[in-house]
C-alpha cells in the first residue's frame, strides 16, 4: 500500500526549497561581484538529499515488529554544505566572485528549479486522473 | 528557510548599489572641467565604496540575539571617497580661477577610466536584473503547483 504523496514528492519539494536557497547564495554572489574581500559562496546539497532520501536504503534500521523503533533511515532534515568557494581565483581587491560562473549556475539552478516543478506539476495531474477517472 | 524575497532584496541591493555608483560617474564625467565648488577648490574624483552585508531576516537578528547566517550577503554603498590625487594645473592666465603665476587647477579624472567604470557599472546591474528575473520565474511558476 503506497501513500497517496510519496517519497516522489517530497523529494522534489525538499529539491525546490534547496534550489531557492541555492538562488539566494547566487544572488548574493552576484550583487557582492564588486565588494572588495568578499569571498564567493557555494552550496552544495545534492548529497545531503540524497541520503536523506536514503535511495539505497543503507541507513535505516528495518522494524519487523510493531514494538521496533525505526531508527536512522528517512530523515526530512535536509541541511546543505554551504562554504567559501575555494576554485575562484583571488582579484587585486580579495573578491573572488567568477560573475560567468555565478550567471551560469544561476541559468542552470532555474532550469532544475522548473524541471522539479514540472515533475510535481506531472505527479498531481496523475493523481487528478485517477481521481476523477478521466471524467 | 529559504524565501523569495531574500532573493529579492539581496539583487535589488546590488542593483541599487550599482546606481549609485553609475551616479558618481555621471558626476565625475559631468564635471570634468569644472574648477570651482562650494568646498573651493577644483572638484574632486568621487568614489563609492562597497560593503557586503549579512541579509537580516528577523527580530532576532536584527536585535542580536540570533546571529545572522552569513551565507546570504546583501551589498551597501557605506561611503563614497573623494579623491584625493592632485589636481592638473593648466596655464591659462584669463580664466578668473588662475592663481598668481596663471595656472589653473583643473579635476584629475581621466575620461577612459569613468567609460570603463561606467561600462562594467552597467554590466554588473545587468546581471542583478536577470538574478533578479530568474527568482521571479521561479516564483511565478511555483504560483502554478498543482494547476
Amino acid at each position: 500500500m503506497s501513500e497517496m504523496f510519496d517519497k516522489t514528492t517530497s523529494a522534489l519539494s525538499t529539491a525546490l526549497n534547496m534550489r531557492l536557497l541555492k538562488h539566494n547564495v547566487i544572488s548574493s554572489n552576484i550583487a557582492n561581484a564588486e565588494t572588495p574581500n568578499y569571498h564567493a559562496k557555494k552550496i552544495d546539497f545534492e548529497e545531503a538529499l540524497s541520503r536523506a532520501l536514503d535511495i539505497d536504503g543503507l541507513r535505516g534500521m528495518s522494524t519487523s515488529h510493531g514494538d521496533h523503533f525505526a531508527v536512522g533511515g528517512k530523515s526530512t532534515k535536509v541541511s546543505p554544505d554551504i562554504y567559501e568557494n575555494p576554485e575562484g581565483a583571488i582579484n587585486n581587491d580579495g573578491n573572488t566572485v567568477d560573475l560567468e560562473r555565478e550567471m551560469s549556475s544561476l541559468a542552470e539552478n532555474t532550469i532544475m528549479y522548473r524541471a522539479a516543478l514540472q515533475l510535481i506539476n506531472k505527479k498531481l495531474a496523475a493523481l487528478r486522473y485517477a481521481i476523477t477517472e478521466n471524467r | 528557510m529559504a524565501d523569495f524575497l531574500t532573493g529579492f532584496r539581496v539583487s535589488s541591493s546590488g542593483m541599487t548599489a550599482q546606481r549609485m555608483r553609475m551616479n558618481t560617474i555621471s558626476s565625475n564625467i559631468a564635471n570634468i572641467n569644472t574648477t570651482r565648488t562650494p568646498e573651493g577648490g577644483p572638484y574632486r574624483r568621487k568614489d563609492v565604496v562597497f560593503e557586503s552585508m549579512p541579509e537580516v531576516k528577523n527580530f532576532g537578528e536584527i536585535l542580536g540575539v540570533n546571529s545572522p547566517k552569513a551565507d546570504v550577503q546583501r551589498v551597501q554603498v557605506t561611503d563614497i571617497l573623494s579623491d584625493r590625487k592632485a589636481p592638473l594645473l593648466k596655464y591659462e592666465p584669463d580664466h578668473p580661477d588662475a592663481n598668481e603665476e596663471g595656472y589653473v587647477a583643473y579635476p584629475n579624472i581621466n575620461l577612459m577610466e569613468e567609460m570603463t567604470n561606467m561600462i562594467q557599472a552597467t554590466r554588473s546591474y545587468e546581471a542583478n536584473v536577470s538574478a533578479m528575473q530568474s527568482a521571479k520565474d521561479m516564483a511565478m511558476s511555483s504560483l502554478e503547483i498543482g494547476r
